[in-house]
């Protein structure tokens, strides 16, 4: 047994895997925990859960405020996570589903093998208006060129083994299966594909400590997930704390002289009266 | 997009707050500073570090806003004190970076593994906090950014956070610290006392009586059914006054049952832009005197960042709801104001174009014949409250010629007047010229000569640009229009 395969095969994916899941869980676990004190719904802000649903999904499949703002991102950035998911369900069917095809059409067979291509080019698009553009270079942080870069090589490796070297889907099938039923054998031990699933295994890993935690994050945001109902209902704030305010005695003592020429403001005077004659009792009797 | 690595923003450092407000209102360190010498206490690494750990357990906003933001820059050239600038600090993204910089290094693994590679700061020092205070006092906190962000990150959620740590190790500024203490302690920010807010208004009435208007405009009135509430710029302020006029005709026709407060003659809010706790105690006067004075519920005038309170927090900022109030019911047409059932504060918008709708206005929009008329969205009611057809819809009723603002300005993707925030101020007069130009293009090109709007600071901020720019446009409140359209009695 080649120990190389078998450790990226098999040992890197549980841990690749559990990283990600603990990682994942505990970040968001992390968000969740902070309290929303406050609305802050952004505009359009819908009054109900219905139209919260309807909001989210506009700006997670079509990218609707990108849209608003940036048409040329838009585009690359909307390419780009499209054929991601493209290239993710292809992997799931050619992988671990292969028969489907026969139902698909294997015309779909050849087509789904140029969408990791368009992949690549939209990756050398977001890649390209990084290092381009001025303010983007200025923006742009070592994460933000790592993960463009760990992608880049992982769709390069994938469209390099799909379109020259190949691997033996049925090997391929088999270890993902074991890997599932827990009972692992070593994937096929070709050095291209190895790295695929290095590379791939690394991104997975990273995720949890990573921006790519947007794909959970875009359903938190308070200003997309919360109903425009400020005066509609009570949102509670659980670390509320009671403040003092100058209050109406306070206030009269201070302006009781121009209050007094107002019309209506009789009360703070009766209650004036009255309070020095409290005040005098209290002074007597204590 | 062209960047300016001299820092031209540095040159708009907010003045420092006066030490006798600090003291009155029992902020930390009160002392005299500068905007140039912080003079910051021996130990404010610690309380800063301190307060920033208690904002990022406080708002989940801010605490996932850090995480979220995937540099992709969408937001770069939304933000007006950018494009005025082009200083790189004042990108919505770098300057929540500022915060996230400091984060990712006391706070986050990638920061403290990798260092500033990872975006993190290389120390906190005094640097920080001058950049902390200049661009978190350059950011009018109008949330255009918010808009166009792929993940909705809103770059005011980061500067009221930071606005607090910072407030913590004694910073503020003196416009909004003195505004926030004649307010407490006064009743309202202009620092109008209960006499001469009762001449002003006396001076109103026999204004509008020379001008066949037999109105009386009730002050302090017990058992009244609805408590007014409008900024004070309104009593006083030009072009302010004219709106307030409109509203005192309006309530006039209708012969409401209202009345005014001196205790709550503020609807403005500059507590808003210090801290949680100034906001609610600002706010909180609102209610106090509501209940004092047994109204049955609370209309608000025209202003902006007074509804991002009003409309997002009072809500939640209580620890009672307002049970001693009732659900508000227009008592002209009868409809119950669904959407203000819990805090029982109905925007004046709304409730004029409820009028409307209903007919009950008799209307001659000539009267405004010598106005083409454009409408400025402020960001609150734009962005905040969704509150973007209703004056629309009075305007189309109230005049004759209404035409809309270029789309990229216009609606939720409004530029703001660039003076919300505490940055209705001289000292960054300049940078507001500069910032305003965008929005003052499109008004210039929609060939209007009535800009209205429904916000006290546009309406303090917007004349001071038509005369730097020599433009001839009026500025006035929808009201003001809906005055001069009112038939009388």
């Amino acid at each position: 047994m080649d120990p190389w395969a078998f450790f990226v095969g098999d040992v890197l994916s549980y841990i690749a895997v559990i990283v990600f899941v603990i990682g994942v869980l505990a970040r968001v676990g992390k968000w969740l925990s902070v309290p929303v004190p406050l609305k802050v719904p952004l505009t359009p802000g819908p009054t109900t859960y219905p139209g919260v649903v309807i909001r989210l999904a506009k700006e997670v499949f079509l990218f609707r405020s990108l849209f608003k703002g940036e048409k040329k991102l838009w585009v690359g950035a909307w390419t780009f996570h499209i054929f991601l998911l493209t290239t993710l369900i292809i992997h799931v069917i050619n992988l671990l589903y292969h028969d489907l095809w026969s139902v698909i059409g294997y015309g779909w067979y050849e087509f789904a093998g140029y969408t990791g291509i368009i992949l690549f080019g939209a990756l050398v698009f977001l890649l390209a208006r990084r290092i381009t553009a001025q303010h983007m270079r200025y923006l742009s942080k070592l994460p933000d060129y790592f993960i463009l870069i760990l992608l880049m090589a992982i769709v390069f490796m994938g469209n390099y083994i799909r379109s020259f070297s190949g691997v033996d889907v049925k090997q391929v099938s088999a270890w993902l299966y074991s890997l599932i039923a827990l009972h692992p054998i070593p994937p096929p031990s070709d050095p291209y594909f190895l790295t695929h699933v290095l590379l791939a295994e690394l991104l997975i890993m990273y995720i949890p400590f990573s921006k790519i935690m947007h794909f959970i994050g875009i359903f938190v945001s308070p200003t997309r997930n919360q109903r425009n109902d400020g005066r509609m209902r009570r949102h509670r704030n659980p670390w509320n704390f009671p403040v003092k305010i100058m209050s109406w005695d306070e206030y009269w003592a201070k302006f009781g002289d121009q209050l007094r020429g107002i019309e209506g403001e009789n009360e703070g005077e009766a209650r004036e009266e009255q309070k020095s004659l409290t005040g005098d009792k209290s002074g007597v009797g204590g | 997009m062209r960047l300016d690595f001299s820092n031209p923003g540095k040159k708009w450092k907010l003045y420092a707050s006066l030490l006798s407000d600090q003291k009155e209102l029992g902020l930390p360190f009160p002392r005299e500073w500068t905007h140039e010498n912080f003079k910051l206490p021996p130990n404010w690494r610690e309380i800063f570090l301190k307060n920033m750990e208690s904002v990022l357990k406080k708002y989940r906003s801010v605490r996932l806003f850090m995480d979220l933001c995937v540099h992709c820059g969408a937001c770069a050239d939304k933000c007006p004190f950018f494009l005025a600038t082009r200083d790189p600090h004042n990108m919505p993204v770098a300057r929540q970076d500022l915060f996230r910089s400091v984060y990712k290094k006391f706070f986050d693994a990638s920061g403290k593994l990798l260092g500033t590679t990872a975006g993190a700061v290389k120390d906190l020092d005094e640097k920080v906090v001058d950049d902390w205070y200049t661009y978190f006092y350059q950011c009018s906190e109008c949330r255009r950014c918010g808009v166009f962000c792929p993940y909705g990150i809103d770059t005011a959620e980061i500067t009221i956070a930071a606005r607090e740590v910072l407030l913590s190790i004694g910073l503020s500024t003196k416009s909004t610290t003195q505004s926030i203490n004649k307010c407490e302690f006064i009743g309202n920010h202009l620092g109008i006392p209960p006499a001469a807010m009762a001449n002003s208004l006396e001076f109103m009435e026999e204004e509008l009586r020379e001008e066949g208007w037999d109105v009386e405009i009730p002050l302090n009135k017990k058992g009244a059914e609805i408590l007014f509430v409008t900024p004070s710029a309104d009593y006083f302020g030009d072009p302010h006054w004219y709106t307030m006029k409109g509203y005192v005709k309006l309530f006039h026709v209708l012969d409401l049952d209202y009345t005014l407060s001196t205790y709550a003659s503020e609807g403005g809010n500059f507590g808003l832009f210090l801290s949680y706790e100034h906001m609610k105690k600002i706010n909180a006067k609102i209610y106090k005197e509501a209940k004092r004075l047994g109204v049955k519920w609370i209309l608000g005038g025209e202003c902006g960042h007074m509804y991002r309170v009003v409309h997002n927090f009072m809500g939640s900022i209580h620890e009672e709801p307002p049970d001693f109030l009732e659900e508000p019911v227009s008592p002209i047409t009868g409809t119950k104001f669904k959407n203000a059932v819990s805090t029982k504060m109905v925007h004046i918008c709304e409730f004029t174009a409820d009028l409307i709708k209903h007919g009950k206005l008799k209307l001659d929009p000539s009267k405004n014949d010598q106005y083409v008329v454009t409408y400025h969205d402020s960001c609150n009611p734009a962005r905040a409250m969704g509150l973007i057809e209703e004056p629309r819809y009075i305007l189309r009723h109230v005049c004759n010629h209404y035409v809309e603002l270029d789309p990229s300005v216009n609606r939720e993707r409004t530029i703001c007047c660039t003076a919300g925030g505490g940055l209705l101020t001289d000292e960054c007069l300049e940078l507001r010229y500069q910032a305003i130009k965008p929005k003052i293009d499109a008004i210039k090109r929609s060939g209007a000569n009535f800009l209205a709007l429904i916000c006290a600071i546009d309406k303090a901020a917007f004349p001071t640009y038509m005369r730097h720019y020599k433009l001839p446009i009026r500025v006035g409140g929808v009201h003001e229009l809906v005055g001069n359209a009112l038939v009388p009695p």
